[in-house]
């Protein structure tokens, strides 16, 4: 399987080990070696640039609330395809992009658009056919029959991809990964961790 | 009297509804307050501390130690990897189908299920289970219902539950295992179907989220895969107690032994089941200090006193129509949610007590009452541990899951009402 790279020629180390530490913290993954992690995360990341172009058909929906919820753009399959854009996080994202001044790597706009884009993969794979692609890509094998192999799916790097493709698609310097990690830390949010308990 | 008793009973039910109060205690103060009501003498024969606190503490002792060792099972399923393994397996086989890995996790959260219950159970297969179908794309309120309903496909065969059903009501455990195998069906359909209706109905939900992975991995420490025969651990009592009808302690203990044997080295084995014992004590910390509650509340209503104050009440509202029955009995099914009269964790096993005692139903009809009752209690109360913990480690509210998830258990109440009208009326 050959994967077409597309722009950027090389990958911004510190972008992929925003994408190993996704995966680190993706369930399924706990304690899995580190450069299988970032092997599979640059899988993700090239294949996620080298997917064609397509425009989104889901419907767009704009709303406040995606700081309560901790999200900047969702995507549903169900009753209709429907793109939600979180304009809170949206504004919150452009702020945090000019204090930081990270305008080169984030334009005007791009957050938006990078937020389009990422949810368009996750449409994109959910009904098309690439998802067997990066699953092939990846070669997660987990059973084998003589010559025959089954390859697994590797839990996150969809996500990956889709960060990847916004990348590229949107012309942006960074990871929307980089970008992701400074709105977590300005709102002072919890990071995901699988061992939170509770009694009464 | 029997009035009072009943004021006194709603009383009880508020204290616990508004959380002034913690179930375990309302319910202790409760039986106290019924057997001096019912004019029990302070010590001797029937009374307020021979009967009640000193007889009724251990009542159900049995059911106490079945608890411990399904906790102490359960813990070893998370240490050694097993209940990990199992939903990682899924995952990796079924990723690309949403539908698929939901129909897995449930699966395993239905085999958690028979082991232990309530919140370590929810946790043993919603650890991994909730974020790992998030991940796919299964919306977060399906993600907790499915957790659930997969642990409340278990509880026919959840041997604890045997356990407290055969001492609580006086029943042969024969009794309740049959019983138990026709809910069971209900049970699983309905699990099945809130999977598949719900994923056809929600689809798939796909973000971008603003938490991202910590920094330092402050991750849940490489467990390893457990060997394939391993995975085998939580049929193993089931086995034994179903199939060779082994009693219920020693199956449990089977299957303790087999979980540390196929995946522990030798040299450790000793150290493993001491260190997951102590830590199974603390989960069923919760469970434990219940059951020695309901224990006193179920000797308070059989006092003679309290029997004879409540029965002509009782009998006055309680329907001997198969068909009115069934009725009542599913229009009532509420009122087990938010610590209500009817849960059979609660109030309501003191309620079976009294319907039992005076002789207003036979044991059979209130066993099958109990357990219907306790497939809606165990999915969709809010105020219940599994429910409370599966939605907020979703990220979903407890009512959330309520509103998904009741119907789908409405209907397994029902079914189990009208198999009780049917052959135990
Ligand atoms: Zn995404």
């Amino acid at each position: 399987m050959t994967v077409v790279r597309a722009t950027p020629a090389t990958w911004h180390p510190d972008d992929i080990d925003h994408a190993v530490r996704l995966l680190a913290a993706t369930p399924t993954h706990e304690g899995r070696d580190p450069d299988l992690l970032r092997q599979w995360a640059l899988t993700a990341t090239e294949f996620g640039a080298s997917l064609p172009a397509t425009p989104c058909h889901a419907r767009i929906v704009q709303l406040q609330g995606g700081l309560d919820e901790g999200l900047l753009a969702r995507y549903t399959s169900r009753p209709a395809p429907t793109l939600t854009l979180f304009t809170d996080s949206v504004q919150l994202a452009e702020r945090v992009i000019a204090e930081n001044g990270w305008r080169d790597w984030y334009p005007p706009g791009s957050v938006r658009a990078a937020a389009l884009a990422h949810e368009a993969v996750h449409a994109q794979l959910h009904h098309g056919p690439h998802r067997a692609r990066l699953k092939r890509a990846l070669g997660h094998v987990v059973l084998r029959f003589g010559r025959r192999r089954v390859y697994g799916h590797v839990a996150g790097t969809e996500e990956i991809a889709a960060h990847a493709y916004a990348q590229v698609t949107c012309g942006l310097g960074r990871s929307p990964l980089v970008l992701t990690t400074a709105l977590s830390e300005h709102l002072n949010l919890p990071p995901l961790t699988h061992s939170d308990r509770r009694e009464n | 009297m029997g009035v009072i008793i009943l004021l006194v009973m709603a009383a009880g039910v508020a204290a616990m509804l508004t959380r002034k109060i913690p179930t375990a205690f309302a319910l202790v103060l409760l039986a106290v307050a019924i057997a001096v009501l019912a004019g029990a003498p302070a010590t001797g024969k029937n009374s307020v501390l021979d009967t009640v606190v000193q007889e009724g503490a251990p009542m159900l002792a049995a059911t106490m130690i079945a608890i411990l060792l399904g906790s102490w099972l359960g813990r070893l399923l998370d240490e050694t990897g097993i209940a990990g393994t199992l939903v990682r397996k899924i995952v990796e086989f079924g990723g690309d189908r949403p539908v698929v890995v939901a129909l897995g996790v449930l699966a395993v959260s239905t085999l958690v299920g028979t082991v232990t219950g309530s919140a370590p159970a929810a946790m043993l297969a919603g650890i991994v289970g909730i974020p790992a179908m998030i991940a796919v794309g299964i919306p977060k309120t399906t993600a907790a219902g499915t957790i659930l309903m997969g642990i409340a496909a278990g509880m026919p065969f959840e041997l604890p539950i045997w356990q407290f059903f055969s001492t609580a009501l006086e029943l042969p455990v024969e009794t309740v295992r049959e019983f138990m195998l026709k809910l069971f069906p209900f049970a699983l359909t309905a699990a099945v179907a809130f999977v598949l209706v719900e994923t056809r109905r929600r689809g798939v939900e796909h973000t971008w989220s603003l938490r991202t992975a910590p920094p330092k991995s402050s991750q849940r420490k490489r467990l390893g895969d457990a060997p394939w025969y391993a995975l085998l651990t939580p049929v193993i009592p089931l086995v034994l107690a179903l199939g060779f009808e082994l009693a219920i302690i020693p199956s449990l203990l089977a299957g303790i032994l087999y979980a540390v044997l196929t995946t522990t080295r030798p040299g450790q084995i000793s150290k493993r089941l001491l260190r997951t014992f102590y830590s199974g004590v603390e989960v069923a910390a919760p469970p434990i200090a219940l059951f020695i509650a309901i224990g006193m509340l179920l000797a308070a209503v059989k006092l003679p006193g309290a029997v004879d104050a409540l029965a002509p009440l009782v009998k006055g509202v309680s329907p001997q129509n198969a068909v009115l029955f069934v009725i009542v009995f599913t229009v009532l099914v509420p009122l087990c949610l938010y610590r209500g009269p009817l849960n059979v964790f609660g109030l309501g096993a003191g309620i079976a007590g009294v319907l039992i005692a005076a002789g207003i139903y036979p044991a059979a009809a209130v066993l099958g009452l109990a357990t219907s009752y306790n497939q809606v209690f165990g999915v969709s109360d809010p105020t219940s541990t599994q429910t409370v913990w599966a939605a907020q480690y979703a990220g979903v509210t407890p009512q959330q899951v309520m509103v998904r998830t009741l119907p789908y258990v409405w209907f397994v109440a029902l079914g189990g009402i009208c198999v009780t009208a049917a052959t135990s009326l």
